[in-house]
């Protein structure tokens, strides 16, 4: 019993290390930092409060750690999320290796085979049905509590196009996305034949996109469109910024929380890294993608609140119910850089404490 | 696949006798390095343009160059060095070390004086092993707003009191001719910097379970 409990404690020990990354950050603010020193002017070691800020972002940032995938407790018996190959025992070298034949001799032709067979069957199938004239949308869903209905806006945190694989096999949905080339192109193009869905360009978005998403929901008849506030595919540990954009348009919102099992595979698509090709395979040389979904209750937006509030509210939601932890920061940081504005803030936030406490005039020296 | 590049144990044991690190904080920082420096074996300054973090952090540019600084790089020669490998990552990382409770006074004394070196050749952007005012109040400049009227005579005036308050504790000539490092650790006396100047690193040990 003891022994179990110890096993447990270090356990939990363990995963709170590696979800919290490498550094130990202490919670302190400017202010508490600050303060240890005199107030009544400026002192040489203010600057290492800042220093060692600097410091923890270089030896790791939270930012950039969501863009990779996640870093697990207990090897997966995948090679490619093992780093520390050296500390493996000759029996699990052994399992690895059988998992290897399974994974690659067993497991992957089937799926290709299916792959293939759908796709084909997709491409077929879509190009005769989208040769007949618009007939009605009604495809017969099943109705369950918290599923999206018509007319409403569906949201959910994202971390790969499987997302909408698994929720589109659940539910009718018109969806709206990043254009792509490739395997993934021929897909959408397909897709646009029978539905009506919204592809735009990232670098070209904003109001155009935003009239389009309006018209959509005001007709009741259409599906509800299934959108991924954050914008890009993040690791599934943390909900980045909802952009506030979906959130403008008014109507329902269906927040749902999507968090998969990390032991069976990585479903993360880190597109700056793997194209969809590489990512496929990877998928398909897992043992099995596990997901785990939740269809929460409809959010709607108050009198007085604004977009940004809201946003934060359902992005609160989806990561209370899926497990993960809020960052605010933008999904868009993948590709582009921060803005110069949040550097200000941080000045004029250290200049508040320097001057409130100090006297700054011509001829006060203390 | 990537993972398989391991860092050479040689290289390894080395980098721990040098920084003080353990062999699995080395192994994380590598990796660290690797990120930053897109796999190549060394790191320039525009890599550090890739840390969204260190982006609204006011004095970014002293912190990036204090890495690329020959003084704290422990080379011969003075400068800045145009491109670092991951040995001299480690040693800039190293002066962020906390400390550790098997110190003695000597290694206690030592571990101090390089902290404040560091923080010295911030302060020190000309490389002449002084402060003086201007640089003093560059420092100073940096942290606060960017307001161009109002917080250039508060950064002034600011700089202006702590030089005086430096001139109370070591002479009032230093004013004049700029701050030596022997007059810096006379300013630190008593202040205790090994608690406030430090990463904690963890200790990791990944390790295959079999539940």
């Amino acid at each position: 019993q003891i022994e179990k409990g110890v096993k447990m404690q270090k356990a939990l020990a363990l995963e709170n290390l590696i979800s919290n990354g490498i550094i130990q950050r202490e919670e302190t603010s400017m202010e508490k930092e600050m303060a240890g020193h005199h107030r009544e002017y400026f002192h040489l070691g203010d600057v290492m409060y800042f220093a060692k800020k600097a410091c923890e972002a270089v030896a790791e940032d939270e930012v950039t750690r969501r863009f990779s995938s996640e870093e697990l407790l207990s090897w997966n018996l995948l090679s490619r999320t093992n780093a520390n190959f050296h500390c493996v025992s000759w029996q699990v070298t052994v399992v690895w290796i059988i998992g290897i034949l399974i994974r690659y001799c067993l497991l992957m032709p089937f799926r290709i085979c299916l792959a293939f067979f759908s796709i084909l069957l997709l491409v077929s199938a879509t190009t005769v049905v989208g040769q007949f004239p618009n007939g009605s949308d009604d495809f017969p869903c099943r109705c369950r509590e918290n599923r999206p209905r018509k007319g409403g806006i569906c949201v959910a945190n994202h971390t790969s196009p499987v997302d909408v694989l698994i929720l589109a096999s659940d539910g009718c949905y018109s969806l709206v996305g990043q254009v792509h080339g490739g395997l993934l192109g021929l897909i959408q193009k397909s897709c646009m034949q029978t539905t009506q869905h919204v592809l735009f360009e990232r670098s070209e978005m904003k109001d155009r996109h935003l009239v389009r998403k309006r018209e959509h929901i005001e007709d009741k008849t259409k599906l509800p469109i299934l959108i991924f506030p954050e914008g890009t595919c993040v690791n599934n540990t943390s909900v980045m910024m909802f952009k506030k954009g979906s959130f403008e348009v008014g109507g329902t919102i269906h927040p749902v929380a999507i968090k998969y099992d990390p032991r069976f595979g990585d479903a993360f698509w880190n597109s700056t890294k793997y194209s969809m090709m590489t990512y496929t395979f990877n998928v398909m040389t897992s043992w099995a993608i596990v997901c785990n979904v939740w269809y929460l209750p409809p959010m709607v937006k108050e009198e007085e609140e604004d977009a940004v509030h809201f946003a934060n509210r359902v992005k609160a939601v989806i990561a209370a119910r899926g497990g993960m932890s809020i960052l605010p920061w933008d999904g868009g940081l993948k590709r582009k850089k921060i803005k110069e504005s949040f550097k200000e803030e941080q000045q004029k936030k250290y200049c508040q404490i320097v001057t409130e406490n100090g006297s700054v005039g011509n001829g006060n020296v203390y | 696949g990537r993972q398989w590049q391991e860092l050479p144990p040689g290289k390894r044991k080395k980098g721990e006798r040098g920084s003080g690190f353990t062999s699995e904080q080395i192994e994380h920082l590598h990796r660290r390095f690797r990120q930053l420096s897109r796999d190549q074996l060394t790191i320039r300054k525009e890599n550090f343009d890739s840390i969204p973090d260190l982006e609204f952090n006011p004095i970014r540019a002293k912190i990036v160059h204090a890495f690329f600084d020959k003084r704290n790089l422990r080379q011969e020669s003075s400068g800045l060095a145009d491109e670092i490998n991951f040995e001299d990552f480690l040693t800039i990382m190293s002066y962020f070390r906390p400390i550790e409770m098997n110190m003695d006074e000597e290694q206690l004394d030592r571990f101090r004086k390089e902290k404040l070196k560091f923080l010295f050749h911030m302060y020190d952007s000309d490389h002449d092993g002084k402060i003086t005012l201007q640089e003093y109040r560059n420092v100073v400049e940096e942290l606060l707003s960017g307001n161009p009227h109002l917080e250039k005579e508060s950064a002034r005036s600011i700089a202006d009191g702590a030089m005086m308050e430096a001139a109370s504790i070591c002479g009032p000539d230093q004013v004049y001719e700029g701050i030596t490092f022997e007059d810096f650790l006379k300013m630190w006396q008593g202040i205790d910097i090994e608690t406030k100047m430090h990463v904690r690193f963890l200790n990791m040990e990944t390790i295959a379970h079999c539940y």
